[in-house]
């Protein structure tokens, strides 16, 4: 884009900061389950995001010895990290069923056929498919949670 | 590159993580391994780096989730706000995050590969 161009924001002249207007767009109403899944997703792919940067430089140490991983291991080793593992295994599995169902919308499937708009007007938006699919993300995110309880404190 | 062929490459990589990811956490959670702190012992989690087909599923994972999560990231990044300059700085950022990330994760991989 050539730098005569002006960006929407500097032509309107803005009226508020970048984190106020994320946060009357995640919170204002109308709020429906397909506005709540896309806030979900958003805020799991970014915690994702977090955890895959560190978790790179983590088990990098996998080339400095035994000495080294051991130790940093022992420190990953406690309640509170384990907490944080547990968020990830829960968030991934929500994000990627979920995300599922957005690659199959964005695919047009799952859509459904238009209707004529007779009164009361009934949201279309998510179709009997896609809400199953949004319900199975729930469904395995919570069953994500119990398996990584079992696993991770070894119930 | 067009907007188009960056999102066929995000579905490619999308299916990938999906296979990878799970295959991922199987194998630290119960796959040929005895409890949580055996998957993370130093002989176990080397085994995974020096075993051809493991390690390239590391690859595969580590590619496929630092295309798809800082592609992601880019998305919101340019829908918060628009213009040349946030378009420069934002494809700056998740550049250098991507030299970064594949960097030091490729160099495990091989190091570990090789014999660390």
């Amino acid at each position: 884009m050539p730098d005569s161009i002006v960006s929407v924001e500097a032509a309107r002249g803005r009226v508020e900061g970048v984190a106020k207007r994320q946060f009357r767009w995640a919170f204002q109403p109308p709020m429906n389950l397909e506005k709540l899944a896309l806030l979900v997703q958003r805020v799991s792919g970014l915690g994702l995001l977090v955890y895959l940067f560190f978790h790179i430089f983590v088990t990098g140490t996998i080339t400095s010895g035994p000495a080294a991983w051991d130790g940093l291991m022992g420190m990953l080793l406690n309640p509170l990290a384990h907490v944080g593992e547990l968020l990830v295994v829960v968030g991934a599995t929500f994000h990627g069923i979920n995300g599922v169902r957005v690659l199959l919308l964005e695919l047009t499937a799952l859509v459904g056929h238009p209707i004529r708009p007779d009164y009361p007007y009934r949201v279309q938006s998510l179709g009997k498919g896609e809400r199953s699919i949004l319900y199975t993300a729930m469904i395995m995110a919570g069953l994500a949670l119990i398996a990584g309880i079992v696993i991770l404190w070894g119930l | 590159m067009r907007e188009s062929t960056l999102q066929l490459v995000n579905y490619v990589m999308v299916l990938a993580l999906l296979v990878t990811l799970a295959l991922h956490l199987a194998m630290q959670a119960f796959l040929g391994v005895s409890g949580y702190e055996g998957a993370l012992s130093y002989s176990t989690a080397l085994a995974r780096y020096r075993e051809p087909l493991s390690a390239s599923l590391l690859a595969i994972l580590l590619v496929a989730a630092t295309y798809h999560g800082l592609f992601g990231l880019r998305n919101i990044l340019l829908e918060m706000r628009s213009g040349p300059r946030w378009d420069r700085f934002v494809t700056g950022t998740v550049l250098g995050l991507a030299v970064v990330m594949l960097g030091w994760g490729l160099r495990t991989i091989v190091v570990a590969f090789g014999g660390a």
